[in-house]
């Protein structure tokens, strides 16, 4: 147990690693602070000057937290399974004894840190709004942060799994946003499925009402924690199965 | 420490091995011998359970490759063919990773790598970026890292691949060593290789085993693997004439002209009747320039096992039953 830990730590340690030794991860972290630092900029006049509002706006509301993302996970996670598999290193890496379901998480966890790493410098605004503003209600903070953090975490471990299925990154990439995509829009069609049932199951699993309803409001429903969860944990899995493929052929 | 029974893979379609059988007993060095697509790769990846078998079965250092596939893997250091590392990190760095991976750590992990870089002379080259290296030292780390957690069986797909002529005997001259207390198992298409490392051989063709055994043996046990070659400063006719008036009458395998003689191949003849058969072709006045006995060599023997009909060599292990070919 213990030497399976530190195995899994090792593997963890070498995809954090990776991400800042990639060009890729640094043109993304411009791109995202870019996207982000506009956002705070917009985000107080948007919300006329509300704080507590701006906040909400800034974390979860604003199409430009959106496009953050649903852009940014594609982009982190890419590389991660396609690359081996295309140099050949995945052989390397399958031979030593490790499992795949380590590998997996390994993969995802330094994909989720750098999003996490992302992220961290827009605490820089909240110090701001604390400092010249009023007192930010702090626990809409912390769900806010909560949900960004749980709905990178599900799109991260898709991404991981789009990976998974080729030897090549924009494949993988653009698999990711597409299925972004739908899983952001998909509820929105269920407006025109006549059966109640199936269009009341498809609003539940619309992310942005997540965050309205929930995230942005400073609730931390179960209901969504375990959805984001629930996503996380089937993509994982997906992509466990996806690297194991190669043993049904 | 190698066991494999019956083993089969298929990748849809295509048979790449066919029933396989074979054992390598610790501290063998054995060859892995055939003509590319043979199916040698297939079977490293099966061993280190990259890949699984469609059936039979593998077992290494006592572990099946199925079920218990990360113990095998912590007994096994594997060089693939290609081998391929990561670009953006440093051979010290890459070496200290995949030594953790493998379980290694502190102290121990230390010395192992400063062990292995000894062996596979990559001293000067820790701090260098993998992605700037050369096939050679790209070799030498795949190497490097197989070695890395001391395993007592080692595979390594053609580890000489790729490599100059230096490198090569300093490779052979390391697998030599390892040799001495590993069980290896190295695959090559290099027959002048395996017959400077390994003390047996397993020639594979098609999937399928179609010699096994010491190479000395394998080359007396070649029925016609040698034959007496001729040369006279005579016309050909003559020289074939004094040969057929010899008794017994030898075949003649080959024959022809030469710019000022001719020369003349026959079955080879034991001790006693070539020395009478040279006396019978001196009697006989032929001007006989060169007598010699000449052995097939390695490239010819194995030319002669892989491109035989199946069946036409009466080797076990596994009988032709004619679906192939």
């Amino acid at each position: 147990m213990v030497g399976y830990l530190r195995t899994s730590f090792t593997l963890i340690w070498r995809e954090i690693e990776s991400n800042f030794y990639s060009p890729l991860s640094y043109i993304v972290l411009t791109m995202f602070l870019l996207l982000n630092g506009y956002s705070f900029s917009i985000s107080l006049p948007e919300s006329n000057w509300v704080v507590s509002d701006a906040i909400r706006y800034f974390l979860g509301l604003s199409w430009m937290c959106w496009l953050g993302t649903i852009f940014i996970p594609p982009l982190l996670t890419m590389r991660l399974i396609s690359e081996e598999k295309k140099s050949g290193t995945i052989e390397m890496l399958m031979t030593a004894p490790v499992t795949e379901t380590q590998v997996i998480f390994a993969k995802y966890a330094g994909a989720l840190f750098f999003y996490i790493f992302l992220w961290s410098p827009s605490l820089i605004y909240i110090i701001i709004i604390k400092r010249y503003g009023a007192v930010p209600d702090n626990g809409v903070i912390f769900s806010s942060y909560c949900g960004v953090f749980l709905l990178g975490s599900s799109l991260i471990a898709l991404g991981v799994f789009t990976s998974s299925l080729s030897g090549n990154q924009i494949v993988g990439a653009i698999t990711a946003l597409v299925l972004n995509l739908l899983i952001f829009f998909i509820p929105l069609l269920s407006q025109v499925i006549p059966w109640d049932g199936v269009r009341r199951v498809l609003q539940q699993l619309w992310v942005f009402r997540h965050f309205q309803d929930s995230f942005s409001k400073g609730v931390i429903d179960t209901f969504h924690l375990v959805f984001y969860l629930g996503l996380t944990t089937f993509f994982l899995f997906l992509a466990v199965r996806s690297l194991e493929a190669r043993k049904w052929r | 420490m190698i066991t494999i029974t019956e083993l089969t893979k298929r990748f849809y379609d295509v048979v790449a091995l066919d029933r396989i059988s074979f054992e390598v007993g610790r501290d063998e060095v054995v060859g892995f011998l055939g003509p590319n697509g043979a199916g040698k790769s297939t079977t490293l990846k099966i061993l280190t359970s990259f890949i699984p078998a469609t059936s039979g079965s593998a077992r290494v250092a006592g572990f099946d490759v199925f079920s218990q596939s990360l113990a095998v893997r912590r007994s096994v250091g594997y060089l693939p063919e290609h081998v391929a590392l990561y670009p953006d990190m440093r051979v010290s760095e890459y070496l200290n990773y995949r030594g953790r991976l493998k379980g290694l750590g502190g102290k121990a992990l230390r010395q192992r790598i400063a062990t292995v870089l000894d062996l596979c002379a990559l001293n000067d080259m820790t701090g260098r970026i993998m992605g700037q290296l050369s096939k050679g030292y790209r070799q030498r780390v795949g190497l490097a890292d197989a070695l890395l957690s001391n395993p007592p069986i080692l595979l390594l797909d053609e580890p000489t691949g790729g490599l100059d002529p230096n490198q090569r005997r300093e490779v052979r001259q390391l697998v030599a060593r390892l040799g001495e207390e590993h069980t290896i198992l190295l695959s090559s298409h290099v027959l002048a290789e395996v017959e400077s490392m390994c003390s047996r051989v397993i020639i594979i063709q098609n999937g399928r085993i179609v010699a096994d055994g010491r190479l000395e043996d394998l080359v007396t046990d070649l029925k016609g693997g040698r034959r007496v070659f001729v040369e006279a400063g005579c016309p050909v006719g003559t020289l074939e004439t004094a040969c057929r008036a010899f008794k017994p009458e030898p075949e003649i395998l080959e024959s022809g002209a030469r710019e000022t003689g001719s020369f003349l191949a026959v079955p080879p003849l034991d001790d006693a009747l070539r020395a009478k058969f040279l006396r019978h072709l001196v009697e006989k006045d032929v001007p006989v320039r060169e007598f010699r006995v000449d052995s097939y060599t390695l490239e010819e023997i194995y030319m002669k096992i892989t491109l035989a009909q199946e069946g036409s060599l009466d080797r076990e292990p596994i009988a032709a039953e004619g679906e192939q070919d």
